[in-house]
């Protein structure tokens, strides 16, 4: 008996031993990993200081092709600070008031003659490039010539299309003419939205280099900030503010005032729950474009997140691009009037703005954005004629009070804090929109010859059954796409068969561009605009620029345009930006409009933008407005340039 | 001859199918509407970009010329067919112009082999070994208990385990990252400790998602084998019962399995999209889902080709070693 038991004993000791030693190893690579997991927040996932990085979500997501960023040569994702922090324009936009300030230029530019086709450009003295060449006058008259000399640069149309020659006068002066009147000069070579389409580069880097060959990374930028590392994969990049940062275009306009982050870093987590649980445990301190439901997260999860107001309606209102349903005005029944505004009647805009984002949404009767600066501009100035607008039979569709009924739906709902007086809400909410009159619609429609079948739902005036496609983009710009369906569901209740088919990016911009559709939730670029001018969206009205179906084009894609509109933006261009008739010009552009409808504008873009106070501060915000939270564009270096450490 | 003409046979039917493949993707490419200048164009002045049409136009002939669009269909498949068997140049991708496809695909594949090789080996041998156990000595509680964790787990959305694990062991416990970050110049130690430590949130969510259904179909599998005749037998002439188990229920119950294995290898190629967009992780999943969005089909057609070619590839092995696994294929 003795000796059977022995060995077992001595194998449940081996037992024992191989269990602790197989315990041990597991808690040893357990430890081993917790330690490799971000150390407490001290320093970044790259190892920096963290109370000395900005993180910054990468909009737009991962980018291929990390390592080039030469602007011209490839279709780069700018994501990363390439847009951001490697190229400033010349002249920049404000967009608070929409008025733009010289960035790398000294001053605007000074027309030299009375049409407006020569133009004297006075640069920035003080600044140098990363490397410590001065930024001159040879630099811009390089990247001008370079682009008009090379045929293969895909992204060179806009300086061969208006540019004859670029000359220098001195190192900080440089002489422009063009090949046509030019009044918007600063709009055209500067940055209204987003990003300048002349971007500058240094002459002594490119002037040996193949431009179509050459990948310019690590990029050499006037930005007080350079890249350091990247990863190949192109999840993050980091970028370190240079020794000689004084020298740099944003310190230079900043009289000499120093950056206060030494780091930042671009960094992409993957979709929005990993996005929100990053910031939630401060791994990042800025995060673009989520949903109000990740919002809504958030805030539960980490209390020093912020977005744009303190409170209701949370989300910054002023993004210059508004949502609606673009029609195909080339395609039958949608090239008539009577249709779009029988749509547009059958609308409850009040159900749309609570189905899409909860009702935190500024509506918007008009075709320009209901940005503030716009909303002083054309929306409050107007809301008397649109009171008195009336469709031809004299039917006036005007509703005034649609801001106070989303309000009463809203305090019904529990939200709190919402403006007491009217005139309050309809600042915040809009200043009206449509009636939602669905007798009104069915009698412009049968006007034209529809008709309803048994079951209510509507025919086409040939008696078959009619279907409206809405195309819709598919998991990205998140309004867009439930704007589609919210609008959908109300006209299917209408009586009429909506079918919204969501499309990647590939075929939503292929069909726009071709015409190959009826109707779309779309957005660019005649619903944009970010300064009383509209002329940086709206210009392309124009009859010139309307195709027909089947011809591709990347302006009016709605094909719409009539010989009034024409005869204004023709009046329009060839005044310049400042000029007191530009706002009644464009108010008789927008009165056009409305009366045509080509667009169905709904509502402004609700942009939902967190930050993160627990590193840093100073954010812009609505009690902060010194710039819009606009982190893509290249008013980034603006807000760098202002937000402060806050002491975490 | 009669190995030689096996053989021959089975790389004459790999040959076609891998040709019948491209050719269908070419034209499914070519049937899907997107046009991929437009496209590029769209999502280039959605960002704020306005052009004038005469620009727009130049920028459409400059794309074109690189895009290699010019010609008849015919033309662009023939040179689609030289690039794919002769150049093995799938053309430069359209969403990240002017990198070639090859140097994208060459820089994802070693991200997705590694992981889902890895994992797939592991869920299965793991998988496998379990559910023989528990097939074979069904009445245990460790096997019913096996079993129901296993009918928990398999029919779970993919996407919920893994998100599920991300919140427990990135957000809750922070013991992975919540996305992968890799630093280190490649093949230092700091890098491979790197790609590990990254790797193993994504591995650990596939091997518990594909665990599930190995464990239940081979519990499955072995119950019915283990009740055949031979098995039986080989009991009743006191056979050795580790020896019944590898050497009878074991071999018979993989057979299926093997085949499994293979086209689920075969399928890495295709990457694993969910798992590699859910943790950032660089591999093909994440590349064909960013072609897809941009409509960058020599990038989808690239992808989708070295797929076909690996499924194909992965079923002709398969097929040349079937003969070794099952003795009846072998005297057939």
């Amino acid at each position: 008996m003795r000796s059977d038991i022995k060995p077992k004993v001595r194998e449940e000791q081996m037992s024992a031993i191989q269990h602790k030693l197989f315990g041990l190893a597991i808690a040893a690579g357990v430890i081993g990993l917790v330690m490799q997991a971000p150390a407490a927040a001290q320093t970044t996932e790259v190892g920096t200081p963290r109370a000395e990085t900005l993180i910054v979500d990468q909009l737009g997501g991962t980018v291929t092709s990390p390592f080039k960023a030469n602007p011209y040569a490839s279709i780069t994702n700018m994501g990363q600070g390439g847009n951001q922090m490697a190229f400033s324009p010349l002249w920049e936009i404000h967009t608070p008031t929409g008025e733009m300030f010289p960035f790398l230029a000294a001053e605007m530019p000074k027309a030299l003659n009375d049409d407006f086709t020569e133009f004297e450009i006075k640069l920035r003295a003080g600044i140098t490039w990363s490397d410590g060449e001065s930024f001159n006058a040879d630099d811009v008259v390089f990247t001008a010539q370079m682009l008009l000399d090379n045929e293969d640069i895909p992204i060179r149309g806009v300086v061969v299309d208006n540019l004859e020659s670029m000359t220098k006068v001195d190192d900080l002066t440089v002489r422009v003419k063009t090949t046509k009147p030019l009044p918007r000069f600063e709009k055209v070579f500067g940055s209204v939205i987003w990003g300048p389409s002349f971007r500058v580069v240094p002459e002594h880097v490119f002037r040996d280099e193949d431009v179509m060959a050459f990948d310019f990374y690590p990029p050499v930028t006037t930005a007080p900030y350079v890249v350091v590392d990247g990863d190949p994969n192109g999840n993050w990049k980091l970028w370190k503010k240079r020794d000689d940062w004084a020298d740099s275009d944003l310190a230079v306009l900043n009289n000499g005032r120093e950056p206060a982050p030494n780091y930042i870093l671009w960094r992409f987590y993957g979709p929005e729950e990993k996005r929100v649980l990053a910031m939630a445990q401060n791994d990042l301190d800025v995060l673009m474009d989520i949903s109000p439901d990740g919002w809504d997260v958030l805030r539960n999860a980490n209390p020093n997140t912020e977005v744009w107001f303190p409170g209701f309606p949370w989300a910054n209102m002023d993004d210059p691009c508004e949502r609606g349903i673009h029609f195909n005005t080339r395609v039958a029944p949608y090239d008539q009037w009577q249709v779009r505004w029988a749509l547009a009647l059958a609308t409850n805009i009040v159900d749309v703005s609570i189905n899409t984002f909860n009702g935190m949404l500024r509506v918007s009767p008009l075709n320009a954005p209901p940005i503030q600066v716009l909303m002083e501009t054309y929306h409050q100035p107007m809301a008397d004629w649109l009171g008195d607008f009336a469709l031809p039979d004299g039917y006036k569709p005007f509703d005034p009070d649609v801001a106070l009924r989303i309000a009463e739906w809203l305090r019904a709902d529990g939200a709190e804090g919402l403006p007491e007086t009217d005139e309050e809400l309809r600042a915040l909410f809009g200043v009206g929109w449509w009636k939602q009159d669905t007798e009104k619609a069915a009698e412009l429609l049968e006007s034209v010859g529809f008709s309803r079948d048994d079951d209510g739902k509507w025919l086409l005036p040939d008696g078959t059954p009619w279907t409206l496609f809405i195309n819709a983009p598919a998991d990205f710009e998140v309004l867009s796409q439930r704007l589609a369906f919210a609008v959908a569901n109300v006209w299917r209740a209408f009586g009429v068969n909506v079918e919204v088919q969501q499309l990647q990016g590939g075929p939503f911009w292929t069909n726009y561009n071709t015409g190959d559709y009826q109707a779309g939730s779309y957005w660019w670029p005649n619903s944009c605009a970010v300064a009383p001018d509209l002329f940086h969206g709206l210009e392309t009205w124009h009859e010139r620029y309307v195709k027909d179906v089947g011809v591709s084009t990347g302006n009016n894609r709605e094909r719409y345009s009539t010989p009034e509109i024409s005869a204004l933006i023709d009046q329009i261009v060839a005044l310049p930006s400042d000029d007191p008739q530009i706002v009644p010009l464009w108010t008789e552009v927008l009165q056009e409009l409305v009366v045509g409808m080509p667009v169905i504008d709904m509502v402004g873009t609700s942009k939902f933008v967190p930050v993160n106070t627990t590193y840093w501060k100073n954010f812009p915000s609505s009690e902060n407005y010194y710039e819009g939270p606009w982190w893509w564009w290249t008013t980034f270096k603006v807000i760098v340039g202002e937000i402060e450490p806050s002491g975490s | 001859m009669g190995t030689l003409r096996f053989i021959l046979v089975r790389l004459l039917n790999f040959v076609l199918v891998v040709w019948v493949g491209v050719t269908v993707v070419f034209v499914l490419m070519r049937l899907i509407p997107t046009d991929p200048i437009e496209a590029l164009i769209g999502s280039m002045t959605s960002q704020g970009t306005i052009m004038s049409e005469a620009a727009l136009d130049e920028m459409r002939r400059v794309l074109s010329d690189a895009f290699g669009l010019h010609g008849s269909i015919w033309e662009q498949y023939g040179r689609y067919l030289y690039r794919n068997f002769v150049s093995f140049d799938f053309g430069p991708s359209f969403s990240s112009f002017p990198t070639p496809v090859s140097e994208l695909i060459g820089r994802a594949v070693p991200w997705t082999i590694g992981l889902l090789i890895t994992s797939t080996v592991i869920g299965w041998v793991v998988g496998n070994v379990i559910g023989l156990l528990a097939g074979v000595y069904p009445n245990r509680r460790l096997s019913k208990a096996v079993e129901f964790v296993a009918i928990f787990v398999y029919p779970l959305p993919y996407y919920v385990l893994a998100l599920g694990l991300s919140i427990v062991l990135s957000y809750t416990f922070r013991v992975f990252p919540l996305s992968a970050v890799v630093i280190g110049e490649p093949w230092t130690l700091q890098f491979v400790w790197n790609v590990i430590y990254n790797s193993t949130l994504p591995a650990l969510s596939i091997v518990i998602g594909l665990m599930g259904w190995w464990v239940i179909s081979v519990k499955a599998l072995s119950s019915g084998v283990q009740e055949e005749e031979f098995v039986r037998f080989a009991r009743l002439r006191g056979v050795a019962e580790h020896r019944v188990l590898t050497q009878y229920i074991l071999r018979n119950t993989l057979l299926p399995q093997v085949t499994v294995l293979a086209i689920q290898i075969g399928l890495i190629f295709s990457g694993s999209i969910l798992t590699e967009i859910l943790f950032q992780y660089p591999g093909l999943g994440t590349l064909i889902f960013s072609a897809v969005v941009q409509g960058d089909y020599n990038l989808m057609m690239g992808v989708i080709q070295i797929s076909i070619i690996a499924v194909a590839g992965a079923i002709f092995l398969v097929d040349l070693t079937y003969p070794f696994i099952d003795p009846r294929i072998r005297y057939r």
